[in-house]
Parts: C-alpha cells; sequence; structure tokens
C-alpha cells in the first residue's frame, strides 16, 4: 500500500509539474509575441507616415503647374513636412502628420476649381494613395489597440498575474497617439 | 425574433470556433465507434483492405491541400492583379491586414458577375484572396472592405486547415463505411455465426448512417465558421456597416456563377440561387448573417 502511494503520489508531482511547465512556456510566448505585434504596429504608423511624407514632393510636383496662385497651401505643407521628418517621437510624428495630412486635405479640396488637374490621372493616383495611408495609419492603430488591450489583459487576469510577475511584465501605457481627423478640414477661400 | 441583446463580436467568434471544436470532436467519435465495431465483426484481413483505403484517401487529401489555392484558382480562371491594375483592392487588402496582423496575401480576380469572394492557402503565409469581377464593379469600397476582412478572417481562423481536418475523417467514414457494406455484400455466411449476428446489424446501420450523420455535422462546422468569419470581419473593419450592405447587395443579385460545385464551400455566400433547407447549405442564409450581423 505504501509502494503504491508512493508511485501515485510521484504521478501527480509530474503531472502537476508538467502542467505547470507547460503554462511556463505558454505565458512566456504570449507575452513575448503580444509585446512583438505592440512594437510591430507601432513601427507600422511609422513606416505609413513616412511613405505619407515620400508622396509629398511627387504631390507638389503634379499639382504646382496647376495651382499658381496658391502659394499659402505649399509653405503650409512643407512645414508641416519638415515638423513631421523632425518630431523626436512617435506621438510628436503622428501629430505632425496630422497637419500634414490636413495640407494636403486642403489640396485636395482646392482641386475643385482645377478641372484640369481634377483630370490629371498622376493627381488622382496620388490622392487616391495618400487616403490609402490614411486608413492604413488608423488600422495599425487600431491592431496597437487590440493587443495592448490583450497584453494589458493577459497582465492582470488570473493566472496571467503571476507569470506576469515571474517574468517581470507589467502592465503597458496606452500610447497617446493624435487620432487622425477625419473630418473635412476648413479650407479659406 | 429571438433575443434581441447586443452581441459583442469577441464572443461571437469564439463561441462559434468553440461549437465547432466540439462538432469535430463529434465525427471524431463517430470515426471511432465505426471502426470499433466493424473490428469485433472482422478480423485481421478487413484491417489490410481499410488501412489501404485510408492511406490512399489521407494522400489525396494532403495533395488537394498543399495545392488547394492552385487547384482552386486554376478551376475558376482567376488571375493574379498587381497593384497598378487594382489599386483600390490592393490598398484595402493591406490596410485590413494591418488591421489583422496577417501577411498580405496574393490577390486575385476571377471572371463573373455575380458578387463573390473566397480565400484558400494552407497558412497566412500561402494564402490567397480572389474576388470576382463583379464585386469589383458593384461594390463600395466600404462594402468591398467588409468582404474582404470576411475573407482575410477565414485565413486568421485557420478555417481552410480545419475544413480540411474535417473533410478527412468524413471522407474516411465513407470510406470504411463503403468497404464495410460492400464486403457485406459479397461475403457468404461461412464465416459469421450467430453471436455475431447482433453486431452485423449494428455494424449495418452504423455504416449507412455514420455518413450522412458526420456530413451534416461537418455542414454545420462550416457555416459556424462563416458566422465566426462574418465576427471577425466587424473585428477587423470596426464596423459592421460595410459587410451588411454587401450582402443585401449579394440577396438582390440574381446572377449566378459557373463554377463547379465542388468548390461552392470555399465562397463567400452560394454560387447558385438557394433553393436547400439550410440543414444542407455550407452557408447560413444571407437574412440569419445579416440579421446577426446587425446585433453587433
Amino acid at each position: 500500500m505504501v509502494i503504491l502511494g508512493l508511485v501515485l503520489w510521484m504521478w501527480i508531482v509530474i503531472v502537476v509539474i508538467a502542467i505547470l511547465l507547460f503554462m511556463l512556456i505558454y505565458y512566456f510566448n504570449k507575452f513575448v509575441i503580444l509585446s512583438n505585434r505592440i512594437d510591430n504596429s507601432l513601427a507600422q504608423i511609422d513606416v505609413q507616415l513616412k511613405k505619407r511624407a515620400d508622396l509629398v514632393p511627387n504631390l507638389v510636383e503634379a499639382v504646382k503647374g496647376y495651382m499658381k496662385h496658391e502659394r499659402g497651401v505649399f509653405s503650409d505643407i512643407a512645414k508641416a513636412r519638415a515638423a513631421m521628418l523632425s518630431a523626436p517621437d512617435l506621438a510628436g510624428r503622428v501629430k505632425a502628420g496630422n497637419e500634414l495630412q490636413n495640407a494636403l486635405k486642403s489640396i485636395f479640396a482646392l482641386s475643385e476649381r482645377y478641372p484640369k488637374l481634377k483630370a490629371n490621372e498622376n493627381f488622382l493616383q496620388l490622392q487616391q494613395e495618400l487616403s490609402a495611408i490614411e486608413d492604413k495609419v488608423a488600422y495599425s492603430r487600431q491592431y496597437y489597440n487590440d493587443n495592448l488591450l490583450s497584453y494589458n489583459t493577459s497582465c492582470t487576469t488570473f493566472p496571467g498575474n503571476l507569470f506576469a510577475g515571474i517574468f517581470g511584465r507589467n502592465v503597458k501605457p496606452y500610447l497617446e497617439i493624435p487620432l487622425e481627423e477625419k473630418a473635412v478640414p476648413k479650407v479659406s477661400f | 425574433m429571438k433575443s434581441q441583446e447586443r452581441i459583442s463580436f469577441y464572443n461571437q467568434i469564439s463561441g462559434n470556433k468553440i461549437k465547432s471544436f466540439f462538432l469535430i470532436i463529434i465525427i471524431f467519435a463517430v470515426l471511432i465507434a465505426l471502426s470499433y465495431v466493424i473490428g469485433l465483426i472482422y478480423s485481421q484481413y478487413f484491417f489490410i483492405i481499410l488501412i489501404f483505403g485510408i492511406i490512399i484517401s489521407i494522400l489525396y487529401v494532403l495533395i488537394s491541400y498543399y495545392n488547394s489555392d492552385k487547384i482552386a484558382l486554376a478551376s475558376v480562371n482567376a488571375r493574379e492583379v498587381s497593384y497598378n491594375e487594382a489599386r483600390q483592392l490592393h490598398n484595402s487588402v493591406e490596410g485590413l491586414c494591418l488591421a489583422s496582423g496577417l501577411p498580405k496575401p496574393r490577390i486575385y480576380v476571377m471572371p463573373g458577375e455575380q458578387i463573390n469572394a473566397f480565400a484558400s492557402g494552407r497558412n497566412p503565409e500561402h494564402s490567397v484572396v480572389c474576388v470576382t469581377e463583379g464585386a469589383l464593379k458593384k461594390l463600395s469600397k466600404q462594402e468591398l472592405e467588409g468582404v474582404i476582412a470576411h475573407e482575410l478572417s477565414h485565413i486568421a481562423n485557420y478555417d481552410i486547415r480545419f475544413m480540411t481536418l474535417a473533410a478527412v475523417m468524413v471522407g474516411m467514414i465513407a470510406i470504411i463505411s463503403q468497404i464495410f457494406l460492400r464486403s457485406m455484400w459479397f461475403s457468404s455466411g461461412r464465416d459469421r455465426d450467430k453471436n455475431n449476428a447482433v453486431l452485423i446489424i449494428i455494424g449495418i446501420v452504423l455504416a449507412i448512417l455514420a455518413p450522412i450523420v458526420v456530413q451534416l455535422v461537418q455542414l454545420t462546422i462550416s457555416r459556424k465558421r462563416e458566422y465566426a468569419a462574418d465576427a471577425s470581419s466587424v473585428k477587423f473593419t470596426r464596423s459592421p456597416t460595410g459587410l451588411i450592405s454587401a450582402l443585401r447587395k449579394i440577396r438582390g443579385d440574381k446572377t449566378e456563377l459557373k463554377v463547379s460545385g465542388a468548390l461552392a464551400p470555399l465562397f463567400m455566400s452560394d454560387i447558385k440561387r438557394r433553393d436547400l433547407s439550410e440543414l444542407f447549405a455550407t452557408h447560413p442564409s444571407i437574412e440569419k448573417r445579416i440579421e446577426i450581423l446587425e446585433r453587433m
């Protein structure tokens, strides 16, 4: 009986250790995967902002010939682009990126007055491209929110909170990223 | 009308995944039960035939699994479109991939006036999304994004792998049943005795019923995955309006797709006008899908 009991206990200990080991690996990987995704989604926002900044000179080039009397808009765009490229952190880049996007929107609003420009294939493509970038920034932000939410949930709920303690993982603060303005910008004519 | 409470897409996704997991357990249990009963009736020689049958069916399924995307794309005459040919489509797919964390699939367009789409490929790295010319023409940007998000959800949920697994087991049950029933037909009474009579009757009943039952279960799984993909589409686009309005357009669309019926389960919605009851359909009815989406 004693021997049987010993074997039984041994098995219980082995099973418990196996389960614990399994959970340890599972949570270790979960935290790594989620924080990689969080970093990656922020990097994606940066990638899209960079693309936007890269497209701007092309757009200005395409438009300049048609809009000779709209110097104000071009200087706004140049300023916003410079601010975006020199901003030190992501929040700053997003904010400058929004200003850039607003300045671009005033170009698109002004383009209504230039039928020839509106028919320009190159211009239309750039317009479509820039609005796609706007969507992509929004989608990356959404992915960031999704993953931050599940990361923080697994850090704070049982049994994830125990493993978060073991691996030294803490709740990540929500990064204040200025929202892309979806509203139509005001253009003074 | 049943309860009209709001449903969260998170619950909708996980609920449908859990249900389809249990359904596949049912298919597996039927497979085990059938093999067990037949095993009681017969001795070794039957198993040799059985194992041959199963190996061949597994090979067949594995080959089609690894080539699922190519087979499907070739049989509908789809062609890959470059970024410059379909900017809107590419941009929508890229955006939704950012929202879902998926790598960008290859993008195909197939001929056909009907609004429809499908996704294929064994994993996200080898995935393709294919939409009809009709979908590109008739859907607005928001509607198209709802449809693409639905297809990307199938990729994200590993539905192609899951449905292949279901198909393998259903196919194995069909083969086992067939072999068993045929062997009953040809064998004379010499290797049976009275003790076996009851077992044999159970075996015959099982062999007739099992393939039908598991096929119904398989169809139920397919419908659950469709609901889950609709819910994930809402998660990715953060709004059900695009998909709802696309589904309404699909409902009003009177055209049919001229593709093989074998490909029907792949598509976003029925390729032909529906004339079967829900029980035998691979997809839930559009009305039901819209009703659930409207409550999200």
